[in-house]
């Protein structure tokens, strides 16, 4: 023991009275013990600054005694006692979920970060479920990746869409980007029902897009007396692409006299739509659906 | 007592004080939601409408409060509405094991920049990178164990349901 330890002591003896001397002692002991137990034995916490989801991890300690061990994290919140001096071992299952984690021992906290792991599945967005066919960029596909833990892939990956009706087939390969990848594909000349899948790694989906025909690509109508009037019929009705244009789609013929004008709205039905229109010396008949007019007609009734 | 022996006292104490750790607890919970500045100037392949970037920055903000209440009272409850798919089943795990270890979180929020990176063709589901300054305490009890001012970049998938945007995903990640 130093002198100057030796003169404090016996200062410190013969200055203060017996209870603040053990008031000092008391207080002293737990500030000492405080510190020890708070800040701990412990030492700085390494932990790698990423993980990949699903991996586990161990994370060195150093002193002795026990202490109390956290883990903050998505999905995670885990307490328990450790002794220190070992490793603190996280298993597979406590790091399944991408994101920031906080580990927190004996006074010292810490964060790192999960990233996910190889693509496990897709998520596909497919519009529209029913597209007219032989028609430019008209069906989108989104493709949202994730790894066997539901997170989402941000690390860029190739995405293959691919669309296949009637043994025809579009491919066009996409990079991801932050989990994202999309792409605009034409619809097939032929209608039908399209295979759209996406793929990456050993991951796919797939998706049905019904492709139907477009507008019509010309109307041909023919009319006949009728004990009601005039009957209309077209002949089969069909798109540019020769794929009948589907039932239910909306034909209107138009008769035009010097009583004025009829309009009669008609559905393709077994790929022909007919009307009834009323009778008339001396009309004009023209038919159209959409966008598209087909031939007219001069009615003379003789 | 002596005068050295209470300076002394008073120099020990002054010392636990000061080196015990910061157990000062924000304990008023978010009142209003947190702002939230959104850019969907490079939003793609879709412009987003301006009424789109005014409901998301709302919804969004909605749901960081939310998320915040949920932690930190260890209520799944407060989740609903805010919250489907991967993000809610995500939160409602961290709830439940906060609840069996006695822990819960504080987040002091002070605000979102955020940038819309992705809007699908459709409409329906959008891509969000969020940088939040966060205040983020950790708890046992009423014990803090973990207490910092931190910078966290999110990326936040949201889907565009009946009225409003939803979260479905949410991840934290160290860069854009």
């Amino acid at each position: 023991m130093t002198n100057d330890a030796i003169d404090f002591e016996q200062e410190l003896s013969t200055t203060l009275d017996p209870v603040a001397k053990a008031i000092l002692v008391c207080a002293g002991v737990l500030f000492v013990v405080c510190c020890l137990g708070l800040y701990g034995f412990a030492g700085e916490l390494n932990v790698p600054a990423t993980v990949t989801a699903g991996n586990g991890l161990s994370v060195p300690t150093s002193g002795s005694g026990d202490a109390t061990f956290y883990l903050v994290g998505p999905g995670t919140a885990i307490k328990r006692t450790v002794q220190l001096g070992g490793n603190v071992h996280l298993t597979a299952d406590d790091l399944q979920n991408a994101g920031r984690y906080i580990i927190a021992l004996d006074g010292n906290s810490a964060s790192f970060y999960v990233s996910a792991a190889p693509v496990h599945s897709i998520a596909l967005l497919a519009r529209p479920s029913r597209v007219p066919a032989d028609t430019p960029n008209v069906i989108t596909g989104t493709a949202f990746l994730f790894d066997r833990y539901q997170n989402l892939v941000l690390q860029p990956q190739p995405v293959k869409f691919d669309l296949e009706v009637n043994g025809q087939s579009v491919t066009r390969t996409e990079t991801s980007k932050d989990g994202v990848a999309y792409t605009k594909l034409n619809s097939s000349k032929k209608e039908g029902p399209a295979q759209f899948v996406a793929s990456s790694g050993n991951a796919s989906v797939r998706r049905v897009v019904q492709e139907v025909a477009s507008d019509p690509c010309n109307i041909r109508m023919t009319a006949q007396r009728d004990p009601r009037g005039i009957l209309v019929r077209t002949d089969p009705i069909r798109d540019c692409a020769g794929n009948p244009v589907p039932d239910g789609t909306i034909v209107t013929f138009t008769s035009t006299d010097s009583q004025g004008k009829s309009t009669v709205d008609a559905r393709i039905k077994r790929g022909i739509a007919q009307a009834q229109l009323p009778a008339s010396n001396d009309a004009t008949i023209s038919v159209a659906s959409g966008v598209v007019v087909g031939n007219e007609i001069k009615w003379r009734n003789e | 007592m002596t005068s050295f022996g209470r300076m002394a006292l008073v120099t020990v104490l002054a010392a636990f004080v000061v080196l015990a750790p910061n157990q000062k607890i924000n304990s008023v919970l978010a009142a209003t939601a947190p702002s939230v500045s959104l850019n969907a100037a490079q939003a793609a392949p879709r412009q987003v409408e301006d009424t789109t970037q005014k409901a998301v920055a709302r919804d969004y903000a909605a749901a960081w409060q939310a998320m915040a209440d949920a932690l930190d009272q260890n209520r799944a409850d407060l989740l609903a509405g805010n919250f489907i798919g991967t993000a809610d089943e995500k939160l409602t795990a961290s709830i439940d094991q906060q609840r069996k270890t006695g822990l819960h979180q504080r987040i002091v929020d002070k605000g979102h920049s955020v940038e819309v990176v992705f809007y699908s063709p459709e409409g329906s589901a959008m891509e969000l990178h969020d940088t939040a300054r966060l205040e983020l305490q950790v708890l046992d009890g009423s014990k803090v164990i973990h207490s910092e001012d931190a910078t966290v970049r999110y990326v936040a998938l949201l889907t565009a349901a009946e009225n409003s945007w939803k979260v479905r995903m949410i991840e934290a990640v160290p860069s854009f």
